[in-house]
């Protein structure tokens, strides 16, 4: 369809004397009068200012323009600013093209006001060109449902889920154990001084009661189409095999005759297929791994209350929500066979393991006993996993393992007097209001030892031997002890590289999730409308993800309290009589926004505007030219190129 | 012998055009023989793009964009080192190789693009015009 | 009443005879276009001269196909010639249409490819002789046709109103831009008379493509089995059906070899090699510049994003050093 016209505007800024003083902006004025299309050619002073603005949009009823050519400062700074005028006289806003001969020419041409002013006219030539060739646009709106995903039931998942429903908006919470809290009921000292239950009881508490949190327990993603505002996700729901008629008898659990080790109490004893995940969870009900009952049926056959029904079926279900958060949380290194001899001596075990022998609620009843002794000295090893100090270690520091260390390390001293406690370490990180816990420790004798190479842990005869480089004695030591506790870090979650893909959001290099940026957009993913909260993105203690599961669920509100929301049309877009379907396309777009359809029996690209962010990459590698970006197609790209050379008038 | 060499340049919107920016709000001066195309993302430069220039008035092309990993568009920067590899391949064989180059620039880095320019443009001056000799 | 007969002509500038060939593969169709029309210029095969030509009045040739591309000064001649003494000309297969192979040459100029010719690889030439183009002997003065610098396609030397592409065009191709020509109802001046979409549309190995295609190493169809069932790009080859126009109902494909490229750009594409980049560099993995670097070294020549294209490309030769500038490209 041939547009009559186009008729093109041109407005050169003088911008007092920052372009004037250098570029001869009349004659300038006088070569754009000289240009095709172009029907009006003005200068002022100020264009950004209100006299500047109301020439255009003058312009734009008297001389019936249907482009605009503004040379002036950088887009950056008044691109919004020229096309609200434009909007505000009638014209759509994308008509406009702006000439940069402010940054771009006389601020750093200054002293070659010829060749400046050469530049200007050359500039503005290549934009007119390529204004000839705009095309009205209009922002793709759509409408957004008001109800948020929030995956994981961690602490810092929960904390984001009740500050949604107290704030009124509905929450699936998409959990995939059998209960809520993650590894906070795991921990039996927390920071602050209460134990992890005690945290989670009144959070637990209010969303039991809340009408607006809807629970799915035992419950994995699946898929994730569409975008903000209106993303579809598909639930997978694993039969729990128990239900609310359970009584909490624990007869099933005596006679079930498949044990496995018990992952709530990190390997340090064993449960039963059917098991309750732990006192007070929430539901405190029993529940049944699947992938290692061998439905044998002797529960079912002493369940009084008949709670037990072991053909109950998966589920597949679907959610529509506006936004998601993702807290999908985290796991803690696992040294590997041999390292520090863990795995060779039950004395070696990890810090969370000991978290579970201090705790009331532990194996032991909160006693420290080890293979059936009470250890009299006992070794702290930092830094089991961080900062590259073995060859399976990951580069970064986690944070938060020195104040677990020395919180245990206290406790031990504090419980037992007697018992000697030496803490190996690299440096000592209790950042912040908790350098106490280091002074704290030292005035219990808690025995610190400095290390750059790690320490050696031998098994003589069953005892064990550490061999440590201490670097402020400068002297090698040999130290027996009773017990190796090594401080492991967090690292990312098992699964969390399959959810990434189907979230399409990408994992920085240490295999966490990637924020947008760290300062400018955290907890904010660099999909639109899914947002990341705890240690999901990085290693977190339990305050720290509380306060980000807050945030995250403060930006999902700002996105569902709105009726609809607005994307920018600078999108890709398929010409369908020229597509071949070769689908080179759909691997460039970071974001899967194209797809492969089938039309008439064949393959065709299609382009979903909503998730599209309008990079390019697809059009600029499309070989038949049928893959197009709007406002940015080949043909207004070229005309620009083309004009490098002086046009025939 | 003085020859002017027009170097056309394409700056994504995020990185390198905000470079170029920066430079002038620095009033850092460098040589006028530079054009710029805007665009969204480096990613959006086709080679066909880069041919078009040098057969249209272009002595020396510099395709800018975000330092990898820094990408707005997540992986676009990476996108555009594989075309311009290839391309890169072509030329050679057409004896172009020297007059098209690939350089990432941050937002920050307005003193770095005028640094490099002045270079680039003494070296496609040292080039002389871009002649495919007629029959 | 007899039905007057169209006119045709036949001419073949730089070519392999080819596409003389591939008028012969019509078969017995070509008894119909003998009934439709008249052959008055066919050199290759039946005994006309240059005189023949010139004396037929100017636009009486209703349709010349013209095949080779352009390298003499005597093609220049004759096909100016035929122009006009034709209503319509066809560029006919790729020579003509986009240069073809012979336009690979112009990575050299005449002095570079006499000098590898006559001097370097010839078997015995101690003497050092080279053609003349003007040589006077006993009997008079010899002439031949001026060897140019560059090749070039059929449009860049006169008006041409069609194109049938390919190398050489297939006989469906030949068929049906035959039927299209003597219907009385001509397309759009310039159109190209095959397929309006790229190869991979009628590919039967499209659907065999994975929703995201990518290539983790590229390969030469000798290093592996290629599977006939799979696309072929998928296998790590280097197909150009993506960026070459279809129409030919992917013959090569069928008969188990990956598509050179010999129909030529769609209509939107202004530089075939350009595209042919942009799309295999967009698919190969690798986000290091050694990597990358080490993925593109297995194509053995850029060159074969221009098998057929070089002289209708944007750059369409080699940049020879004529420039007294201070460095060497």
């Amino acid at each position: 369809m041939k547009i009559p016209g186009p008729r093109i505007g041109v407005y050169v800024c003088h911008c007092g004397l920052n372009i004037a003083g250098v570029i001869n902006v009349k004659e300038v004025v006088e070569y754009a009068k000289k240009l095709p299309n172009v029907v009006v050619s003005r200068d002022y002073v100020f264009m950004c200012s209100a006299p500047g603005q109301n020439l255009i949009k003058e312009d734009i009823e008297k001389e019936k323009l249907d482009r605009v050519v503004v040379a002036a400062c950088s887009p950056s700074m008044h691109e919004p600013t020229f096309r609200a005028a434009l909007e505000d006289g009638g014209l759509n806003p994308y008509l406009l093209e702006m000439v940069n001969i402010r940054e771009h020419s006389s601020w750093v041409h200054s002293k070659e006001k010829e060749a400046a002013t050469e530049k200007a006219k050359d500039l503005i030539r290549m934009a007119v060109m390529r204004a000839s060739l705009l095309e009205p646009l209009e922002k793709i709106k759509t409408p957004v449902e008001n109800k948020v995903l929030v995956i994981g039931g961690g602490i810092s998942g929960l904390r984001a889920a009740l500050d949604l429903a107290e704030r009124g908006f509905f929450v699936h919470l998409v959990e995939r154990s059998p209960v809520l809290g993650g590894k906070t009921p795991r921990i039996s000292l927390v920071r602050g001084g209460k134990s992890g239950r005690e945290i989670l009881a009144p959070i637990l508490e209010k969303i039991s009661s809340s009408e607006k949190i809807r629970l799915h327990l035992n419950s994995e993603v699946k898929s994730v189409d569409g975008s903000i505002g209106s993303f579809k996700v598909k639930v997978l729901k694993r039969p729990r095999f128990v239900n609310e008629r359970c009584n909490l008898c624990g007869k099933c659990e005596e006679v079930c005759p498949i044990e496995v080790e018990n992952e709530f109490e990190f390997g340090l004893n064993k449960r039963k297929a059917i098991f309750l995940p732990y006192k007070g969870s929430y539901p405190e009900i029993y529940a049944i791994d699947q992938e290692v009952c061998t439905k044998c049926g002797e529960c079912v056959k002493v369940c009084e209350p008949g709670a037990i029904n072991l053909e109950e079926a998966e589920e597949e279900f679907n959610l529509e929500v506006g936004a998601i958060i993702v807290a999908a949380g985290h796991d803690y290194y696992e040294p590997p066979k041999g390292e520090y001899s863990y795995g060779l001596s039950s004395k070696v075990i990890t810090t969370l393991q000991l978290e579970r022998l201090l705790s009331d609620d532990g194996p032991t009843g909160g006693e420290l006993i080890v293979d059936g002794e009470r250890p009299e000295s006992v070794a702290f090893i930092h830094c089991v996993g961080s900062l590259g100090t073995t060859p399976s270690s990951k580069e970064y520091c986690s944070r938060m393992c020195c104040y677990a260390s020395l919180k245990n390390a206290l406790r031990i001293k504090k419980k037992y007097p007697k018992t000697k406690v030496f803490v190996l370490h690299k440096d000592i990180r209790t950042y912040g209001l908790d350098e106490d816990i280091y002074w704290d420790s030292l005035e219990e004798f808690v025995r610190f030892l400095r290390f750059e190479d790690p320490p050696l842990v031998r098994v003589k005869d069953g005892k064990l031997e550490i061999e440590v480089f201490e670097v402020n004695l400068q002297e090698r030591l040999l130290i027996p002890v009773d017990l190796v506790v090594l401080s492991v870090g967090m690292v990312s979650p098992r699964g969390l590289d399959e959810l990434s893909s189907i979230l399409k959001i990408s994992c920085g290099p240490e295999a966490f999730l990637k924020e947008a940026h760290l300062k400018l957009r955290p907890v904010e993913s660099l999909s639109d409308g899914i947002f990341l909260a705890g240690s999901v993105t990085g290693p977190k203690d339990v305050i720290e993800s509380i306060i980000s599961g807050s945030a995250a669920a403060s930006k999902a509100a700002g996105v569902v309290s709105k009726e609809e929301v607005e994307v920018e049309p600078i999108v890709a877009e398929v010409n369908e009589d020229l597509c071949s379907g070769c689908g080179i396309c759909v691997s460039l777009c970071p974001y899967g926004a194209i797809s492969i359809k089938e039309k008439e029996g064949k393959r065709l690209a299609e382009v979903d505007p909503m998730k599209c962010k309008g990079c390019g990459s697809c059009a600029a590698s499309c070989p038949s030219g049928a893959m197009q970006q709007k406002h940015f197609k080949d043909r207004q790209i070229m005309a620009e190129i083309v004009s490098l050379r002086e046009v025939m008038v | 012998m003085s020859f002017e060499p027009k170097i056309l340049v394409f700056a994504c919107n995020w990185c390198s055009y905000n470079a170029m920016d920066l430079a002038g709000t620095s009033r850092i001066q460098y040589p006028p023989n530079v054009r710029v195309i805007r665009v969204m993302c480096s990613s959006r430069v086709s080679p066909e793009m880069v041919l078009l220039a040098l057969s249209n008035g272009a002595d020396g092309v510099l395709i800018t964009g975000c330092h990898p990993g820094d990408c707005h568009y997540v992986s676009g920067n990476y996108a555009t080192l594989r075309r311009f590899k290839l391309l890169k391949k072509l030329l050679k064989e057409l004896g172009l190789e020297k007059r098209v180059e690939l350089e990432w620039f941050s937002a920050s880095e307005g003193e770095k693009f005028a640094k490099y320019i002045t270079e680039f443009v003494e070296r496609i001056r040292r080039l002389g015009p871009l002649e495919l000799s007629e029959e | 009443m007899s039905e007057k007969k169209a006119k045709i002509a036949l001419y073949w500038c730089a070519s392999c005879g080819g596409c003389e060939e591939a008028i012969l593969d019509l078969a017995e169709k070509i008894l119909e276009l003998v009934e439709k029309a008249d052959i008055v210029f066919w050199p290759v095969a039946l005994d006309f001269k240059k005189e023949d030509l010139e004396k037929l009045p100017d636009g009486s040739i209703d349709v010349s196909f013209i095949n080779g591309a352009i390298r003499l000064s005597e093609h220049e001649e004759m096909v100016k010639l035929l122009r006009r003494k034709s209503k319509l000309i066809v560029s006919f297969g790729s020579c003509s249409h986009l240069g073809g192979i012979p336009g690979l040459a112009n990575l050299w100029n005449k002095k570079e490819i006499f000098k590898c010719v006559y001097e370097e690889k010839t078997v015995e030439n101690p003497e050092g002789v080279v053609p003349l183009e003007r040589a006077r002997v006993d009997e008079g003065v010899l002439e031949l046709p001026s060897f140019w610098n560059s090749v070039k396609a059929l449009d860049q030397v006169i008006d041409v109103d069609y194109y049938i592409p390919g190398c050489a065009p297939p006989p469906n191709v030949v068929e049906k831009a035959i039927e299209v020509l003597f219907s009385g109802e001509l397309p759009r001046k310039g159109t190209v008379l095959a397929g309006n979409r790229a190869l991979c549309y009628e590919c039967p190995l499209n659907e065999t493509k994975p929703e995201e295609i990518s290539i983790e190493e590229i390969k030469r169809f000798h290093e592996l089995e290629l599977d006939p069932e799979r696309c072929y790009l998928d296998q790590g080859v280097i197909c150009m059906g993506p960026v070459t126009r279809g129409g030919c109902d992917a013959l090569c494909i069928k008969g188990g070899m990956p598509c050179t490229g010999c129909f030529g750009p769609l209509d939107d594409v202004k530089d075939y090699g350009g595209r042919g980049i942009a799309f295999l560099s967009s698919i190969i993995r690798g986000e290091k510049e050694e990597e990358i670097e080490s993925v593109l070294e297995k194509i053995p020549d850029p060159m074969i994003f221009y098998l057929y294209s070089l002289p209708k490309s944007l750059i369409w030769r080699r940049a020879m050093r004529e420039w007294k500038g201070d460095d060497v490209e």
